[in-house]
């Protein structure tokens, strides 16, 4: 008696061609799937904003633009935009006597952004500025070295 | 297993056929997607400082606005932070304009499909979208989107306006609309002014003045030789130019047209205007998938129906009641751009430009406030641009701008009329919700006034008629009844016997009315002798007049 | 532990272990081995849960092409298609009006391959409704239905209702002109019952359609309620209802000893050179001792029994028609892009309006009595085919095309009635018009009871009463009224696909339509 007669072909063409080309098939449609996930487009604003700083505005004092996470500075030397996303963990630092404070790790930054305590990696960027008929035109896409600060031309 | 094998054999080669079809099919839509999109090709075919660009989907959002315009993925140096693209002639610069594209994006002016990446579907002339790109040739339409333009004048008082400030020579130092100015020979920018936007933003209403100075304390240079003090008169001319520079010289002037074919007579724009026909405020909104173009020789394109419409109304648009515009064929173009902005589309708040906010809430015309602007964006549809009217089908509306009637009527009789109209003919009412002030019908009645170029009777005709009522009856059925009705109540002829008219017509004015007729009109001068009328006797008059001054007591 | 194995470094086991990882996970995942003999392959459909499904042995009858042409291994992967297709689409997706527009947009033009998802999304879900009913038409030809399949046949019906449901409920998705009209039109069908409780004058006391439309809405208009609802329905509880419905069909199938086939099947079956016993002689045991169920149990002790490991035969076959639905559903969505019309607009109705063409015979019926086509004659028709096997007890002819008194020959003159009582039907109709149009003050329950849609019903039924008494038996009758009403189904699905245009007036072409 036998229980185990028929053993396939041993070199079964056929059907491994068919299996493997309906894998390929199969796995070449979930890459394809995959790919759906990651959008093309983001749907954002442009990165880019006009304002007009008060007149008042005093020297080193932020004047953070609604909505927009930074703070625009006016000195001696310029204009210039910190941008206010932690560079930890991208909550919004607050401005403060000593510079910037998170206020979810600690962190903390001095007045020029640079990283004084805390987990933040790197010091907070500075803005790309342009002043233009007494309107102020800043880019949060582009971001300047440090002490950057833009002038009237 | 023979049968069993084979038939396995059967299902093996059907799983194999299946799958490489599968899997060509996927890799067909694969290379479809990624290589042979249109958009794929045009930027591929674009550098930036000589390096080749990203290819990438570009979007302009615009949060406040709603909109999400795919369109910079192929007209890529019109996106933000993307000008100087160059390779293909789709990368062309936006022309400079007033609101950023970058910002405000593309669909919100020129109409179209911004969530669509392929060229039919972006530019909306696919079956399912139902507001195509306004044509390049009328682009100023799309201003209409969010604008309204007050103030407009009619035509003849624009190209006065116009032609006034042409005639002083503003354009030596001011630029206006991309022509005029100069530049300063020291290289430092215009010597006066860009005045294309002032009827916006506003300028100094003292310039006049502070012009003579300068010009005074010259001694050499343009103000010495290029200014010269301006005239009162030509001075509202230059007001009233600028106060339409509104960066859109030609929909101005689309506007100006329609405001001198009378269509206010009928369509309300705004809130303000007749009520025959439908609302216009947004007419230029128009669904094409939802209109008939089977009467419209080029079958497609809403500015083709909206032109055809005006040339025949009825055909177009089954039931219209509209009469053909009579106008030459450039008119037909202007009316149908001026339509095609009527957009108006509501707006957060942000975005509602000052001169929506101030005709929709605040009262502000679309029209000029002068006389002739009046007349012709309401009453030159029925009685003609000249006043002396016209006739419709087997209508006739009366010439008003004869100086036989204009002499006979005085300035209450002319201002009571428009402002209860005639009961029991087509003339309304313009004392109305959407209708006119009391301003703008005294400047009305003013305009008639010089179009007939005479002044009018101010004082009222004390003259009284003291006929027999019993003779005044006789006559009236014999020589008026037939046009008037037996009882005034109107025919082929006005009515009489109303009181609104009664009121206002003074006795002196009935009788003058018959004697001498109504030139214009199919009225004719009872007093003359004549072969297809009876010839009335002052008497006679008399008497009908004391006949018909019996229905004011109704 | 052996001295030898205590020499060894202390992590030698340990990096021995992590070695061996791989193959290990590989062999216990696939428990037993390569399926090269039988014992393997049964063991290799035992140990998978997907496999498991099966028996691990198959009759050579349903292997045949011809048995059940893979119908129902092809709703399934149309199943499949779409809920895979349809899981990625709801990563785009927003169920809010206009929004959900303007997503729909963003996937047809910017989401990387949205587009094609898209397209097989909807053409899967057509497929599968095409094959539903074709599966459904091969289990009542076939007389599958019959003992001891009767309630498979029941949640068979189920299946074919969740799945029109979820064909439904997904129309409204798009936030497009054609979704909102249809669910109008849909969202009135449930509320028809109206038309009887009013003509009766009930409907203050007494009102399923108001609490129908209600329920199926949320609110008095097609608005955000009524998609929040549509996309729950369409994304969640249908799907459960349905997979939950799929799961216990297919293990009845098992439960009821695999698929009908003749009684003789095996005589009917070429002889198989080399064919040999699965058992050569009865076990002592039968598998009733071990799985407490009633009834007999296929395999045991009958000797000879044309089965073959199902592990390969029938794992190829349900592949084959895997991949061959799915080349289907790609190719057309190569072909065909899923239709998006003009974003949903509550005051301007589409002309005509037109539901999903698989509802376009409802639709046809809708048009003479809103209840008696949406509701009456529709529940009719599930309840008389859920009573089929009830009513059909006859045994001959079971798992044969056409099988039972009257055969194929009974089938041929049923299609002829079938067509031409619904031809005619319809012509008379769209030349001499209805009660309504001969006398306008007629009640509406009149119109309700008397229409087109019952007497075509009644022709059918009284045909197929005919049959019953002529052959003396149910199934002759059952063949008949089932082709009768597949063949109305078509008539009143092709006039309202084709023949319909504004305002539901008949038009030979759509090129004859007026233009708005």
């Amino acid at each position: 008696m036998r229980l185990d007669p028929e053993p396939l072909p041993r070199r079964d063409w056929l059907g491994l061609a068919s299996l493997w080309s309906a894998a390929s098939a199969l796995a070449f449609g979930f890459i394809g799937a995959m790919r759906l996930p990651k959008a093309a487009v983001v749907a954002a604003p442009s990165k880019a904003l006009k304002l007009t700083l008060p007149e008042s505005l005093p020297a080193g004092e932020a004047f953070v633009p609604p909505g927009r996470a930074m703070a625009v500075f006016r000195d001696g030397e310029g204009v210039y935009a910190i941008s206010t996303i932690c560079t930890h963990l991208g909550c919004v630092v607050k401005p403060n006597a000593e510079g910037f404070e998170c206020p979810c790790h600690g962190s903390r930054f001095d007045h020029a952004g640079g990283v004084v305590k805390g987990p933040a990696p790197r010091a907070l960027p500075w803005l790309q500025v342009r002043l233009a008929n007494g309107e102020v035109h800043i880019d949060e896409g582009k971001t300047v070295p440090s002490g950057t600060k833009a002038k009237q031309a | 297993m023979a049968e069993a094998l084979n038939a396995m054999k059967k299902n093996k080669i059907l799983l194999l056929v299946s799958s490489i079809g599968v899997f060509v099919l996927l890799a067909a839509a694969a290379i479809d997607e990624n290589f042979l999109k249109q958009w794929r090709r045009i930027q591929a075919s674009g550098s930036h400082d000589g390096e080749p660009i990203p290819v990438q989907l570009r979007q302009v959002v615009n949060m406040g606005l709603r909109t999400a315009d795919r369109c910079v993925s192929c007209h890529v140096s019109m996106g933000p932070g993307e000008d100087g693209v160059t390779g293909n002639a789709l990368f062309k610069k936006h022309p400079p304009v007033v609101h950023d594209p970058a910002q405000y994006g593309c669909t919100v002016c020129h109409g179209g499909q911004g969530l669509a990446t392929e060229k039919d579907d972006a530019h909306g002339t696919v079956h399912f979208w139902p507001e195509p790109m306004i044509p390049a040739a009328v682009a100023e339409a799309g201003c209409g989107t969010c604008h309204a333009a007050p103030g407009v004048p009619s035509r003849d008082t624009l190209r006065q306006a116009r032609a006034t400030f042409e005639r002083l020579d503003c354009g030596a130092c001011h630029r206006v609309d991309g022509r005029g100015g100069t530049i300063r020979p020291d290289g430092g920018g215009m010597e006066g002014p860009d005045l294309s936007r002032v009827g916006i933003t506003g300028y100094d209403a003292g310039w006049h003045g502070k012009h003579v100075a300068k010009a005074a304390a010259a001694d050499k240079g343009p103000w010495k030789t290029s200014f010269a003090p301006v005239p009162e008169a030509d001075q509202g001319a230059v007001a009233m130019y600028l106060a339409v520079r509104n960066s859109a010289p030609r929909l101005t002037e689309a506007k100006s047209v329609f405001l001198s074919y009378g269509c206010l007579g009928c369509h309300r724009l705004s809130g303000v205007g007749g009520d025959e026909g439908p609302d216009l405020t947004r007419a230029g909104e128009r669904d094409p998938g939802q209109t008939d173009f089977t009467h419209v020789p080029e079958q497609q394109g809403l500015d083709n129906w909206i032109a055809e419409h005006f040339r025949s109304p009825g055909a177009v648009m089954t039931g219209s009641k509209m009469p053909a515009v009579a106008a030459p064929e450039s008119d037909i173009q202007q009316l149908t751009m001026f339509v095609l902005s009527l957009r108006r589309r509501e707006l957060p708040g942000a975005y509602m430009p000052k001169d929506r906010i101030a005709v929709a809430r605040m009262g502000q015309r679309e029209f000029a406030p002068d006389g002739a602007t009046i007349y012709g964006a309401f009453c030159a549809g029925c009685h003609g641009l000249n006043g002396l009217g016209r006739t419709s089908g087997d209508e006739t509306f009366p010439a008003i701008a004869n100086p036989e009637f204009q002499k006979l009527v005085t300035d209450r009789f002319l201002t009571e009329t428009i402002a209860r109209g005639r009961p029991g003919r087509r003339m309304p009412g313009w004392k109305k919700e959407g209708g006119l002030r009391p301003e703008e019908i005294r400047v009305v009645v003013e305009h008639l006034r010089a179009l007939a170029g005479v002044t009018g009777r101010t004082e009222e005709d004390a003259w009284k008629a003291n006929g027999s009522t019993a003779e005044g009856r006789k006559l009236y059925a014999a020589a008026c009844a037939g046009c008037h009705g037996d009882k005034g109540q109107g025919a082929k002829g006005p009515s009489l016997g109303t009181r609104a008219f009664l009121e206002v017509a003074t006795e002196g004015y009935l009788r003058d009315t018959i004697t001498k007729g109504r030139p214009g009109t199919v009225m004719p001068a009872f007093g003359e002798p004549s072969t297809v009328h009876r010839t009335l006797t002052p008497g006679d008059v008399e008497s009908i007049v004391t006949f018909i001054n019996l229905w004011k007591g109704k | 532990m052996s001295p030898s194995t205590e020499q060894r470094p202390p992590l030698a086991e340990f990096w021995d272990n992590l070695r061996a990882a791989p193959r290990r996970i590989l062999d216990t995942a696939f428990r037993g081995g390569s399926p090269s003999t039988d014992r393997t392959r049964s063991t290799f459909v035992f140990g998978n849960v997907f496999l498991h499904l099966h028996s691990a042995r198959v009759h050579r009858w349903t292997l045949r092409w011809t048995a059940t042409a893979g119908l129902g291994i092809a709703t399934t992967a149309a199943f499949l298609i779409t809920l895979v297709t349809g899981v990625l689409l709801m990563f785009y997706y927003k169920p809010y009006p206009d929004v959900a527009y303007q997503s729909i947009k963003d996937i047809h033009f910017v989401v990387p391959t949205g587009r094609f998802m898209r397209n097989i999304h909807r053409w899967a879900a057509n497929v599968m409704v095409v094959t539903v009913i074709l599966h459904m038409a091969r289990a009542f030809y076939t007389a599958a239905y019959r003992k001891p399949r009767e309630f498979n046949w029941v949640i068979g019906m189920g299946l074919l209702a969740v799945t029109l449901g979820l064909s439904f409920t997904g129309y409204l998705l798009p936030w497009d002109q054609l979704a909102y009209w249809a669910i109008t039109i849909g969202a009135n069908i449930a509320q028809s019952p109206r038309e009887v409780t009013d003509a009766l004058e009930i409907t203050e006391w007494f009102d399923p359609g108001g609490f129908q439309r209600a329920l199926l809405l949320g609110s008095e208009v097609v608005g955000e309620e009524a998609l929040i609802r549509f996309y729950l329905l369409h994304v969640m509880i249908l799907p459960l209802v349905l997979v939950g419905l799929m799961s216990i069909h297919f293990w009845r199938i098992r439960k009821d000893g695999g698929l009908a086939r003749p009684v003789d099947a095996d005589q009917r079956l070429e002889p198989e050179p080399g064919v040999y016993p699965v058992f050569t002689q009865a076990p002592e045991k039968t598998y009733q001792l071990a799985a407490v169920v009633e009834g007999r149990t296929p395999a045991v002790g009958r000797g000879p029994e044309n089965t073959v490991p199902s592990m390969p035969h029938l794992f190829y076959a349900e592949l084959g028609v895997l991949m061959l639905t799915t080349l289907i559903c790609v190719a057309l969505s190569i072909v065909s892009d899923a239709p998006l019309k003009e974003l949903a607009n509550p005051s301007v109705p589409e002309n005509p309006a037109k539901a999903p063409w698989y509802f376009l015979g409802l639709q046809e019926l809708v048009a003479f009595s809103a209840f008696m086509g949406g509701i009456g004659i529709p529940t009719i028709v599930l309840a008389g085919l859920g009573l089929i096997p009830y009513l059909d007890r006859e045994s001959e002819g079971t798992g044969l095309w056409f099988g039972g008194p009257g055969g194929w020959p009974l089938v041929k003159r049923a299609l002829v009635v079938g067509f031409g009582a619904s031809i005619l039907v319809e012509a008379f109709v769209i030349r001499y018009g209805w009660i309504r149009e001969w006398f306008p003050s007629v009640g509406q329950l009149v119109v309700t009871v008397l229409n087109p849609g019952t007497l075509l019903t009644l022709i059918y039924g009284a045909y197929s009463v005919w049959l019953v008494k002529r052959y003396r038996s149910t199934r002759a009758g059952a063949l008949g009224l089932f082709t009768c009403f597949l063949c109305g189904f078509l008539v009143l699905t092709v006039v309202g696909t084709y023949f319909r245009g504004p305002n539901w007036d008949f038009y030979w072409s759509p090129s004859q339509w007026p233009r708005h």
